[in-house]
């Protein structure tokens, strides 16, 4: 299959970015999307033209590092998909492409479609610890969880962390990201010790960190790998106001 | 304290929105009840605003109370809205997410009745309060002067209420988050609710300047 490329081109945050249109022809169209971006960055290295920088590690889809926008949806249009398990397949020959970085004011771009997620990063460590033996692994029948909060903290802590949710929201808002994280440590005995002075101080670092608020359209969920719902959101408010009345 | 720190977040102002708003509405429902009485008459109508005014000092507190959860609703709304504007990136996206129209002008409508507001409070509240001459309050209200004898005005009232609804339409269903009343049992109730709020309701203040403003001008 043949694909027409229009990828965003961009040096550093402070430099003005473009579009650049690239052809590919010949692509298998079982061959994942991210290794038809190492095929025209093999063709641009051997033409002598920069590369596309573009983030990636696990390529098995849970490791949260890659993810850019195609077309307009982040990780493009396949649902509950990362961009690196996403392949050639979902599109027709010669469809036209658009990719883009995650655009939000708090992830500079680095450079092309790589951006500065380490906001996310300082969300996490703002919610400081949680309580755990370091020391040999205890006997997993002495804190009794319920089945049902064990299942709901497992798919909140599902979130990879990517950044899609908040390339999806229109106020570019880490709401979902944020109370993913909240969620799945309140919902277990373990981080429910902590859990008013977390659910303030990840809120306020999200807030300081220039993350849009919430209008509640359900977007992010709509658009996440993960598939993270809005009950973590209605979450992070309960436990909002549950810090304050309590 | 802990409520302070609370409000300070974006949340906590989102929080603070859903109340003011909440309450705002359902007091809306108490003004319709009282408006209905036009349409038993002038001798309805001029003795409910009669007993209203003579609550005396309690009408001014409730007034008061109103007047400071409009003002906590429009500033962590304005506050919110330019910390959203901040949070996009400068350079537009290629995107093909569409959010509900509702939320989106959500500001928009919402300015649009406050503007609204403010003409309600200097025709209607402030002839009844300080200038009322020597009419009657259904003379007021149906009169040409501020009332659906105007036509302009009637338009006006008509449009306002109509984005009021449109307002609330976002508003109970985003409210419904924030408050954490999704995915408890009593969101069907509250959902349901809604409806009656951005639809109902304001379709009862429109039936008003309808009938009085247009119908009966038509019939002459």
């Amino acid at each position: 299959m043949n694909i027409n490329l229009n990828i965003w081109r961009q040096t550093k945050e402070s430099t003005a970015g473009k579009f650049v249109r690239y052809r590919l022809e010949n692509i298998d169209p079982n061959i994942s999307f991210l290794e038809m971006l190492d095929i025209l960055n093999n063709k641009l290295i051997k033409e002598k033209q920069e590369p596309v920088v573009f983030d990636h590690d696990c390529r098995e889809g849970i490791c949260g590092s890659c993810g850019f926008m195609i077309n307009g949806q982040p990780h493009g249009p396949q649902k509950a998909t990362t961009v690196c398990q996403l392949h050639m397949r979902a599109f027709q020959n010669e469809d036209e492409l658009t990719l883009e970085p995650f655009r939000a004011a708090s992830f500079p771009v680095i450079k092309d479609l790589s951006v500065d997620r380490r906001s996310f990063d300082r969300i996490i460590l703002s919610g400081g610890y949680v309580d755990i033996n370091t020391g040999e692994a205890p006997e997993a029948n002495l804190i009794k969880v319920p089945k049902t909060n064990a299942d709901e903290a497992f798919l909140s802590a599902a979130c990879i962390g990517c950044g899609a949710c908040v390339a999806a929201c229109k106020n570019s808002s880490a709401m979902l990201f944020t109370s993913s994280k909240i969620s799945h440590l309140s919902l277990l005995p373990q981080g429910k010790k902590e859990a008013k002075e977390r659910v303030l101080k990840m809120v306020a670092t999200m807030d300081d960190e220039g993350f849009g608020s919430c209008t509640n359209t359900g977007a992010c969920s709509a658009e996440c790998p993960k598939e993270i719902s809005q009950a973590n959101i209605v979450r992070l408010n309960k436990e909002l106001i549950k810090s304050v009345i309590d | 304290m802990k409520i302070f720190k609370a409000l300070n977040t974006s949340v906590g102002k989102k929080i603070a929105m859903a109340i003011t708003g909440l309450s705002l509405a359902l007091f809306m429902v108490f003004h319709l009840i009282g408006n209905l009485n036009l349409f038993l008459g002038p001798e309805a109508f001029n003795g409910y605003v009669l007993k209203l005014k003579k609550l005396g000092f309690l009408i001014r507190i409730a007034e008061a109370g109103l007047l400071s959860f409009v003002l906590i609703h429009v500033y962590s709304g304005i506050v919110l809205w330019l910390k959203n504007k901040r949070a996009i990136s400068k350079t537009p996206s290629y995107s093909i997410t569409s959010t509900p129209r509702a939320s989106r002008y959500t500001l928009l409508t919402g300015s649009f009745v406050f503007i609204f507001l403010v003409m309600h409070w200097s025709t209607f509240w402030y002839k009844f309060n300080f200038s009322k001459g020597n009419k009657t309050y259904y003379e007021i209200v149906l009169g040409p002067e501020v009332g659906f004898g105007n036509i302009y005005y009637t338009l006006f009232y008509i449009i306002a209420i109509g984005l009021l609804g449109y307002h609330l339409k976002h508003g109970f269903d985003s409210a419904g988050q924030t408050l954490a009343i999704k995915g408890t049992k009593y969101e069907k109730t509250y959902y349901s609710l809604a409806a009656v709020f951005w639809f109902w309701i304001p379709f009862g203040f429109i039936s008003i300047p309808v009938y009085f403003g247009i119908i009966l001008r038509l019939l002459g």
